[in-house]
């Protein structure tokens, strides 16, 4: 059987099935979007924390994830020689926000950083220029912490993200991400100063535990006030085919093993610790992004109300 | 004028040939439906019956597609009401396709065709209708009903389970319908406002 008829087949199954999977965003060419949403959440994080803790690496990594980012974005789109039409509709379309955040966030970044890394710029890193540059970043930047949760939320068709509480909980994602690569980077790159590692990883901690609650209230949501299809997502993510990657990468991957570095129960923090802390956790909302996506099902058609699951 | 779509489920027998007719008047490759039919069981044994729920593109007064686009491709005729696609903007992010509640929607990323040998003429023929790595969905055969046709689906009914009219127009055969029957739209909760209504089984 090949690749388009295997597909087809596939396709016919899923139109069989009550609940409709989603596949589009997360399988195939789609595994390109939630890596750039993953990319651009993090990056958006720490450039926020490079901000607040005068960190130039920080600011570095942002940007430069941000771009990889955007180029994980254009990977996605069937048509990425086209990519400039998604500005037309920003009235409405999450997406076309976010396409614009993107952007002035990479070219404010870009200019703001370029007095601080290179010497003898063109203008100076106190300059209205640069004033300006840092003002389009900061923007672009709230609009990328914020947007993608309601990219999913004003998805109509797959009750499980139609959630109030799923933009939060990104922009939870978007700050611990960003906590971890500074982390990351601290360890790598040297620590400026050694309250800032301990400030740092307060703050990785108590958004650790915003995120597991607004999770937990998330899931009790969907099971709770949640249609069928939404139960059946959370049956998917805790049983069913996308079990594996949030028991594995989720829970043991971006939670478990954090926490026990951080508790020091396995050697005391040192740098190695630190990075494997960033590390572990970044993974970790990688595959909780990717769960949640694969998770989604299809509002079932049906001529009277589903009962049940 | 709103175009709206009236489907008698007690009429419906489920042949599928709405299904085919879409086919045949739009060359939709393999795995696209703008048309299709879903068989579902209802009641508990012995009281068990089969019903067919042909399923379109509701053309939604408030279509949350349009409003998830980032392009403006999906956009709604303002003289008609029917939800189209301009492919030419289509970036293929498919957010249209998560934000359809119908789920009626397509995306169209590689060469297919029907039969082992390749490409028909008539294929090759449709082919250049349907751009590749974009979204694809039902416009009401929007062609066919400019030129004073019904939609092929509507045409084809063997039962005329299919009425199609126009729902601003409270004397139409589909405003009757849905007025003196009890006609529904699937999800009504989501306040999309469809156009496509049924009729009890």
């Amino acid at each position: 059987m090949t690749d388009i008829s295997a597909k087809y087949e596939r396709l016919i199954q899923d139109l069989r099935q009550d609940f409709r999977p989603q596949r589009e965003w997360g399988e195939g060419r789609g595994v390109f979007l939630v890596v750039g949403h993953f990319l651009v959440g993090v990056a958006a994080g720490a450039w926020l924390f490079g901000l607040i803790f005068s960190y130039l690496p920080g600011l570095i990594v942002g940007f430069v994830l941000a771009g990889a980012g955007g180029i994980a974005h254009l990977a996605f789109l069937g048509r990425p020689e086209r990519f400039w039409k998604m500005a037309r509709h920003v009235r409405t379309s999450w997406i076309a926000r976010g396409f614009i955040g993107l952007s002035l966030f990479l070219v404010g970044a870009a200019l703001y950083l370029a007095p601080l890394v290179l010497p003898n710029w063109l203008w100076d890193a106190a300059s209205v220029l640069a004033w300006v540059a840092w003002a389009m970043a900061a923007a672009g930047m709230v609009t990328l912490i914020g947007y993608m949760g309601f990219v999913y939320t004003a998805s109509k068709g797959i009750p499980f993200w139609n959630s109030t509480l799923h933009p939060v909980l990104y922009m939870a994602y978007a700050l611990r991400g960003g906590a971890a690569a500074l982390l990351v980077e601290m360890a790598l790159l040297g620590v400026p100063d050694g309250d800032v590692v301990a400030t740092l990883l307060k703050i990785w901690i108590a958004v650790t535990a915003v995120v597991m609650l607004l999770f937990t209230l998330e899931i009790q949501g969907a099971l709770t006030s949640g249609n069928a299809a939404a139960r059946r997502s959370v049956f998917e993510m805790f049983a069913g085919r996308v079990a594996i990657y949030f028991y594995g990468g989720t829970l043991l991957v971006g939670l478990i093993v954090p926490l026990i570095l951080v508790s020091g129960a396995l050697a005391p923090l040192g740098v190695a610790i630190l990075a494997a802390i960033g590390l572990f956790s970044a993974l970790g909302d990688f595959f909780m992004k990717f769960a949640t996506i694969r998770a989604g099902v299809y509002l079932p058609l049906r001529a009277r109300p589903v009962r049940g699951r | 004028m709103r175009w709206g779509m009236v489907i008698d489920l007690k009429r419906c027998i489920g042949c599928y040939g709405c299904q085919l007719a879409c086919k045949a008047e739009n060359g939709t490759p393999p795995g696209v439906f703008y048309a299709r039919v879903l068989k579902q069981e209802e009641g508990q044994y012995p009281t068990v019956r089969q019903l067919a729920l042909p399923v379109l593109c509701n053309h939604c007064e408030d279509p949350p597609c349009v409003s998830a686009c980032p392009t403006g491709a999906s956009f709604k005729w303002e003289e008609d009401g029917i939800v189209d696609i301009d492919h030419d903007l289509c970036v293929g992010c498919r957010a249209c396709m998560m934000a359809c509640p119908y789920n009626n929607r397509y995306f169209n990323d590689q060469p297919q065709h029907y039969f082992p040998q390749g490409m028909t003429p008539y294929e090759e023929a449709r082919t250049e209708r349907h751009p590749q790595d974009v979204v694809m969905k039902c416009n009401f055969c929007r062609d066919r009903v400019r030129a004073g046709k019904a939609p092929a689906c509507v045409a084809n009914c063997p039962t005329v389970a299919r009425i199609f009219g126009d729902l601003d127009d409270p004397m139409s055969e589909v405003s009757r319908l849905i007025k003196e029957r009890g006609g529904f739209p699937l999800h009504p909760e989501l306040d999309t406002k469809p156009s496509v209504y049924y009729l009890p089984p």
